[in-house]
């Protein structure tokens, strides 16, 4: 089975992807890569690929990204198979700027907006920044109310044309 | 006198710094926290720990009269004010001393004076303390101004007198530049803050920022503690520190140092304090200024002199005497620090937040981790991003890079976005390695410091790591919990 994942924004595709029990194994760019889960802790993850390494993957944020350490390597990532079924678009999301507090929402879920009219306001730095909608559409979605705070560069609503 | 009992105006790591000493030292610690910060360790692991309520950092960090009244309720004799925050702020000093309390720190008196950066200049002037060679006076005929700079020598800095931020600076290499220069600064001066006023210094090339560490008792006895490297800086903020100074001569340390405690004595100093000096690459240094308190970077100091200088403040706040001399002070191997800070240095340092999942722990000897959070807090943006400092000592500066490396790894905060893998980055740098470090180390080696790009095993390792995880989403988009590790540790087979 093909599979797609997500790492720091990047598509990286896999083929013969399997995961059964303790063992994932699939090919990238051509070579075979099989894995054995050691020990598994929360978050903590023991892994063999021939040699033992350490691994720690984070619960996933609202975008669906988690944090992933392996090997001293960091990144963020998912499966894309996640988000893609969640919001229908990977990429239409308007997101934060900076991280920061949720000041004001301005629109309801299933309005109209046009291109350029403001969704919501965060609080950031001490200033207030307006969200405004990328393009003439209806607000499919917003993921976080009044007071929450927020990660920078991730999705805060969502826009369909 | 001897303290009973200490109240510690500060938050995260610098509180349980502080905290840990008094109770080494026997003595009872209360803690302060605002409400947002009740779930981290400073309130939670002290004697005693008083909430200072909620709303801006001026009603509950810098509530001058809250934490003399809190330390009153909590019977301390004495506050420590970490650093930042109170620590140096002479009103503050003031006010504790008239209330009756010990102030673990220096006298108000030293503390205005090293807080006013012309004024401290002047006065240091008086005992021969080199300063950037300079003219800030008020002739701004060309002409003059001309002269001197060619008395101070190329290259030298034009800069605003109102100035800030880069407006109204020049930097000047020969003579034909000059005029030019100083008439462009002054137009951008007088555009920027209504004031063509110049001031021209002495342009230090690859400036070196090294600092001591100074303690001083109110018997006579200033002592050194020898330097700090300080160089590795982003936005004025330093992020990597070490001692000793790498490719200084013993010769031109010990000048540094007895030079600092000059000033100390100078000005019959108490306490911690930390003066800094820009070093030329021609072995030529200037005094930069002077901090009035326990500095975040004091650990690289304790662990290559084996001395505690918390333990000294409030030996030195009881009307102790030092109890060491000059001579038993003395530079043992190498120790790194570097401050682990929640942020993005890929995005232009962009501030993070968020929950901490986890936190790792060092597992190599002489390996110290100085944390303000536990597992389950949250990181906010209300306050500095540093999480923690990393503090390394080596027998030699070679082992304590890789140990540090090393430990980077293993200390990672899960959850939040750090600065560690760019810290790793600078480390490895050929020229830090070398210890080719000056201010503008992280900007001139922009480019190199950049992520490495993922090989396809990087990737692969990711993969897999991800595919392991606990959690997975089946199509209707809810997350599903597929195990529980706690009670399913599945594969242990060793």
């Amino acid at each position: 089975m093909e599979k797609i994942f997500l790492i720091n924004g990047q598509e990286v595709k896999v083929q013969e992807f399997s995961h059964k029990g303790d063992s994932v194994s699939f090919i990238l760019n051509g070579k075979k890569h099989f894995y054995m889960l050691i020990s598994k802790d929360q978050e903590f993850l023991i892994l063999d690929n021939g040699g033992r390494f350490r691994a720690a993957v984070s619960s996933p944020n609202r975008d669906g990204d988690s944090m992933i350490f392996s090997n001293g390597r960091e990144a963020l990532g998912s499966a894309q198979g996640k988000k893609i079924k969640k919001s229908g678009a990977v990429s239409g999301g308007l997101k934060s700027p900076m991280p920061g507090k949720i000041f004001k929402i301005l629109k309801d879920v299933g309005s109209q907006v046009k291109k350029g009219e403001p969704i919501l306001i965060l609080e950031a730095m001490k200033m207030e920044h307006s969200i405004r909608s990328d393009k003439d559409g209806t607000i499919q979605e917003i993921r976080y109310k009044v007071g929450e705070l927020v990660q920078g560069g991730v999705t805060l609503a969502e826009v369909q044309e | 006198m001897k303290i009973k009992k200490i109240l510690v105006a500060n938050r995260g790591e610098i509180a349980l710094r502080v905290l840990k000493t008094a109770k080494e030292m026997g003595i009872r610690v209360a803690t302060v926290y605002a409400e947002d910060d009740k779930n981290l360790p400073h309130a939670l692991f002290a004697d005693e720990s008083y909430s200072l309520g909620s709303g801006t950092l001026q009603d509950t960090y810098l509530n001058k009269l809250k934490l003399i009244e809190t330390a009153k309720k909590a019977n301390a004799d004495a506050i420590h004010p970490g650093y930042g925050f109170l620590s140096e702020n002479t009103e503050f000093a003031s006010m504790v001393e008239s209330a009756g309390i010990i102030f673990i720190g220096p006298t108000p008196e030293s503390i205005t004076l090293m807080g006013d950066k012309i004024g401290s200049k002047k006065a240091l002037e008086k005992i021969n303390i080199p300063m950037i060679p300079g003219y800030h006076g008020d002739n701004q005929e060309l002409s003059f101004l001309c002269s001197k700079a060619k008395e101070i020598g190329y290259p030298v800095l034009i800069k605003a007198s109102a100035g800030g931020g880069g407006k109204g600076m020049r930097i000047v290499h020969q003579d034909s530049e000059l005029e030019e220069a100083i008439s462009g600064a002054k137009s951008e001066a007088l555009k920027a803050f209504s004031n063509d006023k110049v001031l021209i210094e002495k342009y230090v090339v690859n400036p070196r920022h090294i600092e001591v560490q100074l303690m001083s008792d109110t018997h006579g006895n200033h002592l050194h503690f020898f330097e700090r490297e300080c160089s590795i800086q982003r936005r004025y903020q330093k992020i990597v520190e070490e001692t000793p100074a790498p490719n200084l001569t013993q010769e031109l340390r010990l000048k540094i140092c007895e030079t600092a405690v000059q000033i100390s004595s100078g000005i019959n100093y108490r306490g911690a304090g930390t003066v800094e000096f820009i070093l030329s690459p021609d072995g030529k240094f200037y005094f930069l200024e002077m901090n009035t308190r326990l500095q975040v970077e004091h650990p690289v100091t304790e662990m290559v002199t084996g001395h505690d200088l918390v333990k000294y403040q409030i030996l030195v706040a009881e009307g102790e005497k030092l109890p060491v001399k000059q001579s038993d002070i003395k530079q043992k191997g190498q120790a790194i620090e570097c401050r682990i800070y929640a942020e993005d240095p890929d995005q232009n340092f962009m501030p993070s937040i968020g929950k901490i999942d986890r936190i790792g722990t060092p597992t190599l000897r002489d390996v110290r981790l100085d944390c303000g959070f536990l597992d389950g807090t949250e990181v906010g943006v209300n306050y500095d991003p540093m999480l923690a400092k990393l503090v390394v000592w080596g027998e030699t500066r070679e082992i304590a890079i890789s140990k540090s490396i090393h430990s980077l790894d293993e200390v990672l905060f899960l959850g939040v976005k750090t600065n560690r893998d760019y810290l790793k980055r600078i480390l490895a740098h050929k020229d830090f390695v070398s210890g080719f470090t000056h201010t503008h180390f992280i900007p001139d080696h922009k480019t190199e410091l950049e992520p490495r790009v993922h090989s396809d095993q990087d990737l692969a390792d990711l993969i897999a790591a991800l595919s392991f995880s606990g959690t997975t989403k089946v199509s209707n988009g809810s997350t599903e919990v597929l195990k529980n590790p706690w009670t399913e540790l599945i594969g242990f087979r060793n």
